[in-house]
């Protein structure tokens, strides 16, 4: 049993000590080598735009949007009406801009009034990049509840109606952010979540 | 040795003034490989034996080697959090709840109580984390009150962290068709980036069931003593529970938005009610782990 016990807090010391060493080393790395090239990485991967379209001139696509409901807690979706093309991207940002109008229903809209696109990017690799205005951070006063609401009102309306789109990735003024209210992890691309969506 | 938020300062400096990336994001940068492998062997040690009861961290951690429990009262400062309709702010809420927590374990318990904010301070969540990880925290504990559009949404609930599986696993796959052999010599940034994603969440998920039983004693105990309606243990990506190397729940008292559960919430007795019910959560995991 001591045994047991010492086997366990060797084993745990040797995992916060490879953790330390790691990190420091990496630190000095960081500071060495590298740097800020996130968004200058992101740039050089744009899909570059896709010739214009016969599509394009007048043609309309239908797209599902997420709100709340006063009812329960979850997303209901609603279908509006975009111009098409030319790249998907184009089409996500017009998506995004309808989603904050808010519902044509009575749904509630997830999102504050005076949030604002600044750039949707698609990577080659099924990654969306939703570059917002600082006010979709300052203009609401996000609980949890909210929060979840206002990321994956995002995601879904991006990952459920474009096929290129895999996942999506939130940027504020064009940086990473840790939250948009101090709770949900921006750092990680999102996946659509259909768990929040009511059926 | 009684720590709180005076410890702040050293934290931040070792961690993260604005330009510091997170931690995952520090191990992301141009990492050497030998070092890279290091750290490989020994998270697995720690992911391998998170899966076999009674051997080692962190499953089976008998409750005699819990000795610090960090409370982390959300947001403060410029970040208020939640607002309620009479004028009630998530961050004043929380470090009362926070102060009221950290007396009773400390009344009751033998446990070292680290605060990562004791008053109304900016904390940014990165050094929350770096609070707890530096503390070599055991549990980790972050309150808040809720906020919802819907008026009438109301109740508690315990979080613990979801890391995504699916999306993990989709990584982790990927990484080892693209480097099962000559890995030393394919290595590239964007495959640290990924390695690193991969060992973190495996460390990680070695926590994730605990955290979820610590969720269900605690939850258990918030609606027996507050009589408030059930709303169950859930998983969300939270950004301060990813960053913790330990147990981690994030509480979720009642509704600042809902006001009558505001007019709950800005009451001592209740929030004295939500640190006790905490309070009776934790001692019986404790109990259960034992
Ligand atoms: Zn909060």
């Amino acid at each position: 049993m001591a045994e047991e016990k010492k086997a366990g807090i060797s084993r745990r010391a040797f995992v916060l000590g490879g953790l330390a060493v790691a990190l420091v080393a990496l630190a000095v790395l960081f500071y060495t080598g590298g740097g800020r090239e996130e968004i200058r990485h992101i740039a050089e991967t744009v899909l570059p735009k896709a010739a214009p379209s016969e599509e394009e001139t007048g043609g309309r696509v239908s797209v599902t949007l997420f709100f709340l409901s006063d009812d329960d807690d979850l997303l209901h979706r609603e279908t509006r009406e975009i111009a098409a093309g030319p790249t998907p991207a184009d089409e996500a940002e017009r998506a995004l801009e309808e989603l904050i109008k808010g519902s044509e229903k009575d749904y509630l809209s997830p999102l504050p009034p005076q949030a604002r696109v600044r750039q949707v990017f698609v990577n080659k690799d099924g990654t969306a990049y939703v570059d917002f205005g600082k006010e979709i951070m300052e203009k609401f006063s996000y609980g949890s509840s909210s929060e979840l609401a206002a990321v994956y009102a995002v995601v879904n309306t991006l990952a459920v109606n474009f096929r290129p789109i895999k996942r999506v990735v939130i940027l504020v003024e064009g940086a990473e952010r840790e939250t948009l209210g101090g709770h949900v992890d921006l750092s990680r691309p999102f996946a659509a979540n259909l768990a929040l969506v009511a059926k | 040795m009684l720590s709180d938020a005076g410890s702040i300062p050293a934290a931040s400096t070792s961690f993260g003034s604005s330009d510091v990336l997170n931690n995952r994001k520090l191990l992301t940068r141009a990492a050497g490989l030998p070092l890279l492998l290091f750290f490989a062997g020994s998270l697995s040690v720690a992911g391998l034996s998170g899966q076999v009861p009674s051997q080692g961290p962190p499953a089976a951690r008998g409750a005699e080697r819990i000795k610090t429990v960090v409370i982390d009262p959300g947001h403060g400062g410029i970040e208020v959090g939640a607002k309620g309709k009479f004028g009630n702010l998530e961050k004043e809420i929380t470090l009362a709840v926070g102060l009221k927590l950290k007396a009773l374990i400390e009344k009751n318990m033998a446990f070292n109580v680290v605060m990562t904010r004791d008053r109304d301070v900016d904390v940014s969540i990165e050094n929350r984390s770096a609070i707890a990880n530096n503390h070599k925290a055991d549990i980790f504990i972050s309150i808040h009150a809720n906020g919802a559009l819907q008026k009438k949404a109301q109740g508690s609930e315990t979080f613990f962290l979801n890391l995504n599986a699916t999306d993990e696993e989709t990584r982790r796959l990927a990484y080892l068709e693209n480097n099962s052999s000559q890995l030393e010599s394919r290595i590239d940034p964007s495959s640290d980036d990924d390695l690193m994603m991969i060992l973190w969440d495996m460390a990680q998920t070695a926590y994730i069931r605990e955290s979820s039983r610590l969720a269900e004693m605690v939850q258990g105990e918030l609606n027996a003593l507050l009589g408030t309606r059930n709303r169950g243990i859930k998983q969300a990506p939270f950004k301060v529970l990813a960053g913790v190397a330990c147990p981690a729940i994030l509480v979720e008292a009642a509704f600042l938005s809902n006001p009558e559960e505001e007019k709950r919430l800005a009451s001592e007795q209740f929030q004295a009610g939500i640190a006790d019910a905490i309070y009776r959560g934790l001692a019986r995991y404790l109990r259960s782990v034992t």
